[in-house]
């Protein structure tokens, strides 16, 4: 999708493109130390699942931070994707807003701010030093220096070299320096960042080297690259004017709006386009796209609320899928129970198709350690990529605390060893804002998170009623049990006859056997002896 | 009611066998250990007309030992059983109180569980055994406090400690025979040679008398509880009264001393599992009476004021059945209610010292009682 982003660029295109940057980098993601350090991450990974993905690869991505000085680090990222041929290279690291993905109406991984470049643009201001890059491309091996030359927004590429490889290696390594930045273990921190990436893209492995040399991996628990998106033409509902304008103005084939839009956008077919022309006779649909304005761009929107459409085709979304998750978080969180439900896509605003899934992970390793106690934890997604930051405003968060807890036994969701996975899969995600980290609350998706949370949620208050009954059970035998020893010697000294030992063995079995049942449901309140109900009577004896 | 049979410690040791011996039985057939006994809350106790006196109804409770409730309580029952048979065969005896120490020891060193924490528990334990075994604690070498004394023609022999003593009442000088925990097991009567035993509710009272040698001018054997009566006082005047000896009792004019004397006579509500062996239903009320205020003038100056108690204690037993059925009692309590008076038998010696002998002798041989 355009993004305000690429209009506030090429606007500025003429001034200091470094200038716009370090007064908004905030939007595209760089503000804060930690959340700079996890942007840039964020925009290279995001970069190797893509190229992986779209190679049919299955990707194998080692993140590599050195602590240089105080805020300072060094960042390396090194995958196994097809690589860059030396021609692309400048551009992919060195241009703002060169990548392919934005103009294409598909299911895609969100990018954050403005992509590699910017994360290129981020070392120049901070440190002043270029990126490094090594590609290995169709048997060649291109190490170079990139930069962004700040006054013309175009790439710099300095010291090339180029060799000849044996083709057995592809992929790509970028190396660059950061300050203002810092590396911690936070819950927006890179760790959690890669660990939460990790479990939504189970088909690739991670591999993250911490400052401290530690190195973290989480293996790949798939061997499938996941169904490859494909654009799709926008539905006329869930459009916005800016979007139609933006759409108009970047077509290139049709002479026509009539034809634009009917060419352009899924289910508007000649006779809608018909319809539509009888609704707006003010609008001119003869007309090139180049020339929509506006006003007409909004009365069309307007219209296409009234026009009654087909639904629009949902192949286009793409969730994670059942299996994968549960996969992935059994490897990553290794939890107890864990419930996964998907649920069927659904659109919102009339024409954009949607679908959530939700994991529910139990014990184990889920949930956040706050201070030696559990805590539980959520954790957002769009299109498999981790939301870290804006909790507070995104439509995930507010549905998830929306559900009663308690009826599903959990007493205090913020104490309890669980991790709630949400992905939103959609083409269009109803980001609140350009840095892409919330989710706006849309009713239909906020109705959808909620239900899918409230169906985990089912199977998991089966899960932890089950335990509670079992736990009862067993107490309630104990609490029998405990007593059979000392009673089997008194009865066998009382009685004058038989041994304990046996006597004991006779009734542990049945009490485990016979009377287990029975025991189970017993009303009878476990240990502490109850008062004794005998009459009572004012009366001065001693007895 | 099914008779109890008293006064045999083997009785005693067979029925706690008997009652191992059932459990196990049960075991080796594949069932639940049970432990019966009549239910002893209030619902389960009735004034019984055609005996006379306070009992438990028919109304019983089983214990499993297989019940996550009773567990515990079944496992205690049968070690009180199991200590009482072992105090039973070294002809040792202790009070509830030494059985609760005897049993209080942790059920394990995994088990952070005593057998017994609390005399609380153990107490109420001791009368399921009772009644379930039908025997009195006494049978199972368990000791009350002694209370209660006695002078007069009764000459007793005491099996005690592995001595044997006779006991001839009239021979105890000022102090009289104090009467113990157990008149049955080891306590036979030698002889019984007297016309009536007499009741008298004060120690006080009882030394007045018995320095007149009221007990050998009048043939009686004369008894003092000392205030409300104890289980082993009960006992005696009971096994007194199987001797055909008439019994009366003489207690202060209130409804206190009117308890004493009804406890005496029908028993109470929570010693109704043993009514059988300690209600004397035959016993008589010789005074302190209303209409005595009236038959002797000189009490009437000498009455006092009744406290709120005596008049809380009045009208709870014109709510007993057992009282409100004689017209005389019910008329005595609503004149105590009315007057808000009472009248203390010390108040007897108010002309002499020694009236109050004169009184006694002159109610009783005019047989001038109240059911």
């Amino acid at each position: 999708m355009p993004t305000s982003t690429e209009k506030i660029f090429s606007e500025f295109k003429e001034h200091s493109v470094a200038e716009f940057f370090k007064k908004n980098k905030q939007m595209l993601g760089f503000s804060g130390k930690t959340r700079s350090l996890t942007t840039i991450v964020h925009e290279y990974v995001t970069n190797s699942l893509d190229a992986c993905e779209e190679a049919g690869m299955l990707a194998d991505i080692t993140v590599k931070i050195d602590e240089i000085e105080k805020e300072k680090y060094r960042v390396s990222i090194q995958d196994n994707g097809p690589g860059i041929p030396k021609k692309h290279i400048g551009k992919a690291l060195g241009q703002m807003l060169a990548g392919t993905k934005f103009h294409r109406y598909m299911q895609q991984r969100g990018q954050q701010g403005i992509g590699a470049s910017g994360c290129t643009m981020y070392a120049q201001i901070t440190t002043g030093k270029p990126i490094k890059a090594v590609s290995f491309y169709d048997k060649k091996k291109i190490s170079c220096e990139v930069a962004v030359d700040l006054k013309t927004n175009s790439p710099r590429v300095e010291n090339l070299i180029e060799e000849e490889t044996d083709g057995s290696k592809s992929g790509i390594m970028v190396e660059g320096e950061f300050a203002d930045v810092k590396y911690d273990k936070s819950s927006f921190g890179v760790f959690e960042y890669i660990k939460r990436t990790a479990m939504a893209n189970p088909h690739a492995q991670f591999t993250l080297v911490e400052p401290d040399g530690q190195s973290v991996t989480f293996p790949r628990s798939i061997g499938e690259v996941p169904k490859k998106a494909h654009a799709v033409l926008p539905h006329p509902l869930g459009i916005a004017t800016n979007d139609l304008l933006d759409l108009a103005h970047r077509d290139g084939e049709n002479s026509k709006i009539g034809t634009f839009l009917q060419n352009g956008f899924s289910r508007i077919s000649a006779a809608k386009v018909k319809e539509l022309k009888d609704m707006l006779p003010a609008v001119d649909f003869e007309k090139p796209p180049k020339e929509l304005g506006w006003a007409d761009a909004e009365a069309l929107v307007k219209a296409f609320a009234q026009v009654k459409w087909i639904a629009p085709e949902t192949d286009s979304v793409i969730p994670i899928g059942r299996e994968q998750i549960e996969k992935s978080l059994q490897s990553i969180l290794a939890p107890q129970f864990l419930a996964v439900t998907e649920r069927p896509v659904k659109i919102y605003k009339g024409g954009v198709p949607f679908a959530v899934e939700v994991a529910i992970a139990y014990g184990g390793h889920a949930g956040r350690q706050v201070a030696e106690r559990h805590a539980g934890d959520v954790m957002r997604f769009a299109n498999r990529v981790p939301l870290l930051f804006d909790s507070s405003g995104c439509t995930i968060s507010e549905a998830a605390k929306e559900v009663d807890w308690k009826r599903y036994n959990i007493k205090n969701f913020e104490e309890e060893p669980i991790t709630l996975f949400i992905n939103l899969a959609s083409v269009y995600v109803p980001y609140t804002s350009a840095g892409k980290q919330a989710i706006s609350n849309e009713e239909d998706v906020f109705a959808e998170i909620k239900y899918a949370v409230m169906d985990a949620a089912r199977d998991l208050q089966r899960y932890l009623s089950g335990i509670t009954r079992e736990r009862d059970r067993k107490e309630r035998r104990k609490a029998i049990l405990r007593y059979v020893g000392q009673f089997s010697k008194d009865v066998v000294d009382l009685a004058g006859e038989g041994k304990a030992a046996e006597l004991e063995k006779k009734l542990v079995n049945l009490i485990e056997t016979k009377y287990s049942s029975q025991i189970e449901e017993d009303e009878g309140e476990t240990g502490a002896p109850k008062e004794n109900g005998n009459a009572k009577e004012e009366e001065d004896i001693e007895e | 009611m099914a008779k109890r049979s008293v006064n045999s410690s083997k009785d005693a040791f067979a029925k706690l066998e008997g009652l191992g011996k059932g459990m196990i039985n049960e075991i080796n057939s594949g069932e639940t250990p049970t432990f019966s006994a009549s239910l002893r809350s209030k619902g389960n106790v009735f004034y019984d007309e055609s005996v006379g006196y306070i009992r438990l109804g028919d109304k019983m409770e089983e214990r499993r030992f297989v019940n996550v409730g009773q567990a515990r309580k079944f496992m205690q029952t049968v070690a009180i059983a199991n200590k009482c048979k072992k105090f039973l065969s070294e002809g040792a005896h202790t009070s509830i109180r030494g059985l609760f120490y005897q049993l209080k020891f942790t059920l394990g060193e995994d088990l952070d569980e005593e057998l017994f924490s609390e005399q609380s528990e153990s107490n109420p334990l001791v009368e399921d055994l009772e009644v379930s075994l039908e025997l009195k604690r006494e049978d199972l070498n368990l000791n009350t406090d002694r209370k209660g004394v006695v002078a007069g023609p009764l000459v007793l022999k005491d099996k005690f400690g592995g001595d044997e003593t006779e006991i001839d009442c009239t021979k105890q000088g000022r102090s009289g025979w104090m009467i113990p925990s157990d008149v049955d097991n080891g306590m036979d009567f030698v002889s019984v040679d007297a016309d009536y035993v007499l009741v008298v509710e004060k120690d006080a009272m009882w030394q007045r008398l018995n320095e007149d040698k009221f007990w050998r001018k009048e043939n009686c054997i004369l008894i003092t509880p000392k205030g409300q009566s104890s289980r082993g006082c009960r006992r005696l005047i009971k096994r007194l009264a199987n001797k055909k000896l008439p019994v009366y009792v003489f207690t202060d004019c209130d409804a206190w001393g009117w308890y004493i004397y009804w406890a005496i006579k029908t028993g109470s509500m929570n010693l109704a599992y043993l009514a059988n062996d300690i209600a004397t239903p035959e016993a008589r009320f010789v005074g302190v009476t209303m209409q005595d205020i009236k038959d002797y003038d000189f009490l009437g100056s000498l009455t006092i004021r009744a406290k709120d108690v005596d008049i809380k204690r009045a009208e709870e037993m014109l709510g007993y059945e057992w009282i409100s059925r004689h017209k005389e009692w019910v008329d005595e309590l609503k004149t105590v209610l009315s007057t808000k008076k009472k009248i203390e038998q010390d108040a007897l010696q108010g002309p002499r010292l020694s009236f109050v002998g004169e009184y006694l002798r002159e109610k009783i041989s005019k047989k001038k009682f109240l059911p």
